[in-house]
């Protein structure tokens, strides 16, 4: 079943399109990811998913309900959680704090359990539970974001660039949770990344996204077998006699 | 090469070949302006005198590195005044310049090397030099490789290879030690010495060499006083392929003829841009590009708003109805005359000022058929476009229409001197000085080019109407035999598709089959806005193309189309290719149209599944 459908979406800034038609399926229980160059219009999709943002045309389903025009509080109530492009704490208010504000759109109770499950997946945070967020570090700070968004229980998270600014072991550390999380907790994922190489080898599917447009979806594994995809995103390149090489070849997206 | 032996001698201005007339035309406009070019944005201005010392550094280097009279060199490179420059250089000094589509991949390229026996290859970059060394063991016989760019190569060294730099201080070396020599090796050029070598996309076969003699091209420059007359204050943009008869003929040879401008397009994908910055007073393209423009402005209209389109509508109304007036001779009132000139200032003036061609006098067209339907509605909006008709071993054009005397729907007049004749089979056969001198090391080929009584085999059918003017109906060997036995032309059928913003190219099958098919390359871009618009779903170009509104878009203009043809001739099924095509791709021609017999061959599948 999908979860999330969005069809022919279109997003502007002021008169700059920024979405031009974009149509993604995400099925319950997968992680998604969106594959991008820098201001491919990643963020902007994240952020008009989650109402951030309106979408000028086209529409976004989720769960079965329509989410256009809908405010931001109201989609994270309905099972939606954005954990934003860097991280995004309250930095004045503690560890603890922190998490309290991802439950307060929410009714009813279970939030103390919640704040120990989040500890469970982030044992550090347990530690810090006192400490001003701002203190923390990038990583922790990361681990806080998304614990944060957890503690919406979302059926759906929106995860823009969890990597920035990490290091590689901080990276790969953070995205076994999310796997995990995926696993244990039956969260869906759809993730933003810049490192193609994680995102590929956490996501199920994925879609590459370009000026605004998709222009190939495929599963990861069809992904990673791409000549397009292995050369602009993962960085391999063909072995030419001179050993190094400037040029590019030109994207054909097959 | 002795099919065209013992003619009479053709002269321009004194000089009975093109090098001769270059270097005359150099010393004549010096410090005036011959090419502009953009560097890091900005356009810059190179004389007729740097054309001069350029080629001729050029010329003396290679003779000091051993390259002797009446041997090729390849020039593997965008187009960029230094292309121009090796051209003249190389043929100058007695030698065949020939030019490899960039495009093309390592073993095609290793192909034209072998073929022609060059020893000697410009390069442009560092991609076309991956492309060299990947070849590299296949060219025994090469001797230098010449890099005009160095960017991202500053450590690479290799024995056989030079940079640009290098090169011509080489050749402004041996300019100070033999002030004479480049200009009695131009003087020993002979008229029927071959001035180029064009390698003709086969469609069957490997490519083949098209020796294009100096006699020729100064036929062509002597013709074009009548026919594509260039003025010496005109603006040129040379885009297509150099390596391209056409665009040889236009960019290079004609500009020596008038001493005009050239401006160079910084890529294939800024045409449009460079279009609209040089505003030249004279532009030849490809019917895709003018297929591009179409569906630009088809685009525009539709993004107007209601007034702009009704406003739209209106001027082009005007103006269809004063090419109908022109075209089939119906009436044409005062009071249209008045209404349109209003649509041409108000809107038409603007629209023609909005793609780049308000300066222009003339805009040709040639290279593949272009439907009549397109060259009336760019008249109706004031661009005068003339189709033409030639090929490689025609050495370029063998006919075109005038802006004065357009006849839509024919290739127009033959240019003087030349004659044609069509055979029983139907078709076209041509005798004259624009026939080229043969292929390149393939007697058998050349001899069955021509007829025994020495005529070239054109292979396209056509007729000649009560006017003399040329109609060529589509390629002899893509004549469809269906099942049934019934003979079929299927390009009449692929430019009505053609016509349609939403179809780039088509290929009509059903050779040897019950019924005919078409497997159709939709315009990703109008498509897209296609789809758009009407909130259908894509995600990437394939499912584009399984979009069911976009099969029954197509399928409704297939149904349209069907209307006008007999029932043999309707299209029962079609498919839409399912992978978007680049220039890369064998099933594309440079200038971006669908090769017949490699689509058959690489989309089998989905052609099988049609039957």
């Amino acid at each position: 079943m999908n979860l999330l459908e969005l069809r022919n979406v279109e997003s502007f800034y002021g008169a700059n399109m920024a979405l031009r038609g974009v149509s993604i399926d995400v099925t319950e229980g997968e992680i998604v990811t969106i594959l991008g160059a820098n201001g491919a219009g990643k963020t902007t999709l994240m952020k008009t998913i989650s109402g951030l943002m309106d979408a000028e045309k086209g529409t976004i389903d989720f769960n079965g309900q329509r989410l256009n025009g809908m405010e931001p509080d109201r989609i994270v109530a309905r099972g939606l959680a954005h954990v934003p492009e860097g991280r995004e704490v309250f930095p004045y208010l503690s560890v603890e704090e922190n998490l309290r504000m991802g439950a307060y759109a929410r009714k009813g109770g279970g939030v103390a359990e919640d704040i120990e499950l989040v500890y469970s997946y982030f044992p550090i945070l347990k530690e810090r539970r006192a400490q001003s967020a701002g203190f923390l570090s990038g990583g922790q700070q990361q681990m806080l974001a998304i614990g944060r968004g957890l503690m919406a229980r979302p059926k759906l998270m929106l995860l823009d660039e969890p990597s920035l600014g990490l290091s590689p072991l901080l990276t790969q550390e953070i995205f076994a949770i999310i796997k995990r999380l995926n696993a244990e907790q039956g969260v869906t994922m759809l993730l933003v990344e810049q490192n193609a190489h994680v995102a590929l080898n956490t996501a199920h599917k994925g879609y590459v996204l370009e000026m605004g447009r998709i222009v190939m979806a495929d599963s990861c594994a069809a992904l990673k077998a791409s000549d397009d995809i292995q050369e602009f995103y993962l960085g391999k390149q063909e072995d030419t006699q001179r050993g190094q090489k400037r040029w590019k070849r030109r994207k054909t997206w097959r | 090469m002795a099919v065209n032996a013992a003619q009479e001698p053709i002269t321009v201005e004194g000089c009975d070949t093109v090098v001769a007339l270059w270097a005359q035309r150099c010393a004549a406009q010096g410090n005036e302006i011959a090419h502009r070019e953009k560097t890091l944005g900005i356009w810059q201005a190179y004389s007729w005198q740097d054309y001069f010392e350029g080629a001729r550094a050029v010329g003396l280097a290679l003779a000091a590195l051993g390259f002797q009279r009446g041997e090729v060199a390849q020039i593997l490179s965008e187009d960029r005044r230094e292309w121009l420059y090796c051209d003249l250089g190389i043929a100058a000094m007695g030698g065949i310049p020939s030019g490899v589509y960039t495009t093309d991949s390592a073993s095609q390229l290793a192909y034209l090397m072998n073929d022609s026996g060059a020893r000697f290859l410009f390069l442009e970059n560092d991609e076309q030099l991956d492309k060299f060394l990947e070849a590299r063991e296949a060219i025994p016989q090469l001797e230098k490789v010449i890099i005009f760019d160095r960017d991202g190569l500053a450590e690479f060294s290799d024995p056989q290879v030079m940079f640009w730099d290098d090169f011509i201080a080489l050749g402004l070396e041996q300019a100070t030690a033999h002030p004479d020599r480049f200009m009695a090796a131009l003087k020993q050029v002979q008229s029927d010495d071959p001035r180029m070598l064009i390698y003709t996309s086969g469609t069957t076969g490997p490519p083949k060499g098209a020796v294009i003699t100096h006699r020729n091209v100064l036929f062509q420059m002597n013709a074009s006083r009548e026919t594509l007359r260039f003025d010496r204050d005109d603006e040129l943009l040379c885009f297509l392929p150099l390596c391209h008869v056409l665009e040889r003929l236009i960019s290079v040879e004609l500009p020596i003829f008038v001493g005009c401008k050239v401006n160079f397009a910084e890529s294939p994908e800024t045409v449009f841009d460079n279009l609209r910055e040089v505003s030249p007073h004279s532009f030849t393209g490809v019917p895709r590009i003018w297929e591009k423009i179409y569906s630009r402005i088809s685009i525009l209209r539709s993004e107007a708003g209601w007034l702009g389109a009704r406003a739209f509508d209106w001027a082009l109304a005007a103006g269809m109805k004063r090419v109908a007036a022109v075209q089939d001779g119906s009436a044409y009132s005062g009071l249209d005359r008045l209404n349109h000139a209003l649509a041409d200032l108000l809107v038409l003036r603007n629209l023609r000022d909005l793609i780049g061609l308000s300066r222009t006098r003339r805009c040709a067209t040639g290279a593949a058929p272009i439907s009549p339907e397109l060259l009336r509605w760019f008249s109706a909006i004031g661009v005068n476009l003339c189709e033409g008709f030639g090929m490689t071993e025609t050495s370029g054009v063998a006919s075109v229409n005038t802006v004065e005397d357009n006849h839509m729907g024919t290739v127009g007049a033959l240019l003087p001197g030349l004659q044609a004749r069509i055979a029983e089979d139907g078709e076209v056969q041509l005798h004259g000085p624009a026939i080229f001198g043969g292929y390149w090391n393939k007697p058998e080929k050349t001899a069955e080019t021509f007829t025994e009584d020495g005529w070239l085999r054109t292979g396209d059918m056509g007729r000649l109407t009560n006017q003399g003017r040329l109609v060529i109906t589509g390629r002899l060997k893509d004549i469809i035999i269906t099942a049934g036995g019934k003979n079929i032309t299927p390009a009449e059928i692929e430019s009505r598709l053609k016509f349609s913003p939403y179809v780039s190219d088509a290929v009509v099958i059903g050779d040897r089959r019950k019924y005919l098919t078409c497997l159709i390359m939709i315009d990703q871009e109008n498509v897209e806005r296609f789809a758009q618009d009407r909130q259908i779903p894509f995600s990437d170009f394939a499912s584009l193309t399984r979009a069911p509104e976009v099969v029954a878009l197509i399928g409704a203009l297939v149904k349209e189309v069907n209307a006008d043809f007999a029932q043999v001739e309707q299209i029962k099924d079609f498919r839409l290719i399912d992978i978007l095509l680049t220039a890369e791709d064998e099933e594309l021609t440079p200038t971006m149209k669908l090769k017949r017999n490699q689509v058959n061959q690489r989309h089998a599948a989905l052609i099988d599944d049609m039957y």
